[in-house]
């Protein structure tokens, strides 16, 4: 599941204009991806931690998010939940390669075959 | 003001000539003679001398500054230096003037002065705003408890929304008043709008709280557009994609869902069909506290909303310092 994982979201993290992008296993473990320098990895996660916070709060306000996006002056950051669990978390800049991608990358993480 | 008498005189009886009786000229040959006719009387301008015995004219000023600051005021001296004219035009002097010594020179003076008197300012920024809305506008003026009104105007219709104390409580729009003018108003595609000074309207036509007036506006709005949408794909359907079609016509119609409007604070202003308002102003803080941590992570610029899909429907979250606003709009029966 990891090795799978891994290599899509690292396709994924290459994307012109992707702060970052990562995932948020069932486990609680964290893979993510940046090809920006000023964010470390483990700031990334601790950013999918709380984006899975937000996730559960609003789940448990009989709010159940399927996607959450948070749209800001110059960019966004999307969080999509797959039914088994498992948390897809991006980060982009408008007007750039990566946010004309995220809804083929949203549908992409739902569909992904992770049996192997 | 000036401590030669005969100087006062003549200049009394000179300017009440020139402004033909408009002006009516006050004397003071002291700071306290000055000050006891502007308790007394209103005034729109005063003329002080700099070199005056015991309260110069730059401490007279620096003190009418503080206590009339919409007080004109003018300085004028028989010994002009830079050092004088910066401090009293510092000190708050609209004019910093050298006493003539002809009657030319004295009717120069009266032309200035009575240019400063002529003029108002205006209050407020002067700007362009690129694409503001008339909800933005509507919104600012409320949330300021301003009074004023809202020339709007395409070309099918004129109207006008009238806002006092920060509460919306008259509209036309043609032929049309109260909240049915209001909601047209707001429900135009394009036009120009004006703001225009307050005058208290005729009549009071319009109630109810400034937030639930916009938000039903924007909900008559949707529908008018939905359905619109909706009997021109029932005439045509290949206008819309097929999946778009399938949502469109399929009998599901969006409606919303519950409401709610806070302060920064988290005061509830206004709340509808909200199963548990204090959870969702939690919700809204925990929104507010991460928009904090992101922001302060990624280079994004502020948030603008929040949206989160549901499996029925969709919420649209704003946490900003002044406001904090949850809309939840359901699809079908279904509440989520």
């Amino acid at each position: 599941m990891n090795d799978t994982l891994q290599e899509w979201l690292a396709a994924g993290a290459m994307t012109p204009g992707m702060l970052g992008c990562g995932a948020l296993l069932p486990d609680r473990t964290c893979l993510s991806y940046s090809f920006n320098e000023t964010y470390t990895r483990e700031q990334l996660n601790n950013m999918l931690h709380q984006l899975a916070e937000t996730m559960a709060l609003f789940a448990s306000n009989s709010l159940a998010p399927r996607r959450l996006t948070w749209m800001f002056e110059q960019g966004m950051v999307l969080m999509v939940a797959r039914p088994d669990g498992l948390l897809l978390g991006l980060a982009t800049q408008f007007n750039t390669e990566a946010v004309q991608n995220v809804d083929q990358l949203a549908k992409d993480f739902l569909t992904l075959d992770l049996s192997n | 003001m000036d401590d030669d008498h005969d100087f006062l005189q003549v200049i009394r009886d000179l300017f009440v000539a020139w402004s033909e009786n408009v002006w009516q000229v006050y004397c003071a040959e002291s700071a306290d003679e000055a000050l006891e006719i502007l308790g007394t009387r209103k005034i729109d301008l005063i003329v002080v001398d700099v070199n005056m015995p015991v309260l110069d004219g730059i401490q007279l000023i620096r003190i009418l500054n503080r206590r009339y600051p919409q007080l004109k005021k003018a300085i004028i001296t028989g010994f002009a230096t830079e050092e004088k004219r910066s401090a009293c035009l510092t000190e708050g002097a609209e004019l910093f003037i050298e006493k003539p010594h002809s009657a030319e020179g004295l009717k120069s003076v009266f032309t200035v002065l009575h240019e400063l008197v002529s003029w108002t300012p205006q209050e407020g920024f002067q700007g362009v705003l690129r694409q503001v809305g008339l909800y933005d506008v509507i919104q600012m003026e409320c949330l300021g408890r301003n009074s004023s009104i809202l020339e709007i105007h395409n070309q099918q219709i004129q109207g006008r929304i009238y806002i006092e104390d920060g509460r919306i409580v008259h509209a036309t729009a043609g032929d049309m008043v109260g909240q049915g003018a209001f909601q047209k108003l707001l429900s135009l595609p394009s036009g120009k709008f004006q703001m225009q000074p307050f005058e208290s309207p005729s009549e009071h036509t319009i109630e109810g709280q400034w937030e639930f007036l916009l938000m039903e506006a924007a909900r008559m709005h949707d529908e008018t557009v939905s359905q619109v949408l909706t009997t021109k794909i029932a005439a045509k359907p290949e206008l819309l994609p097929a999946a778009k079609t399938s949502t469109a016509v399929s009998g599901f119609p969006v409606r919303i869902a519950e409401t709610l409007i806070c302060s920064g604070q988290g005061d509830v202003l206004y709340a509808w069909q909200c199963p548990d308002v204090n959870a969702r102003v939690t919700l809204l803080q925990h929104i507010a506290q991460q928009t904090t941590r992101l922001g302060q992570l990624l280079p994004l610029g502020s948030l603008d909303r929040l949206e989160i899909q549901l499996a029925t429907g969709r919420v649209v979250a704003q946490a900003k310092p002044d406001r904090m606003i949850l809309v939840h709009t359901a699809t079908g029966d279904d509440k989520t």
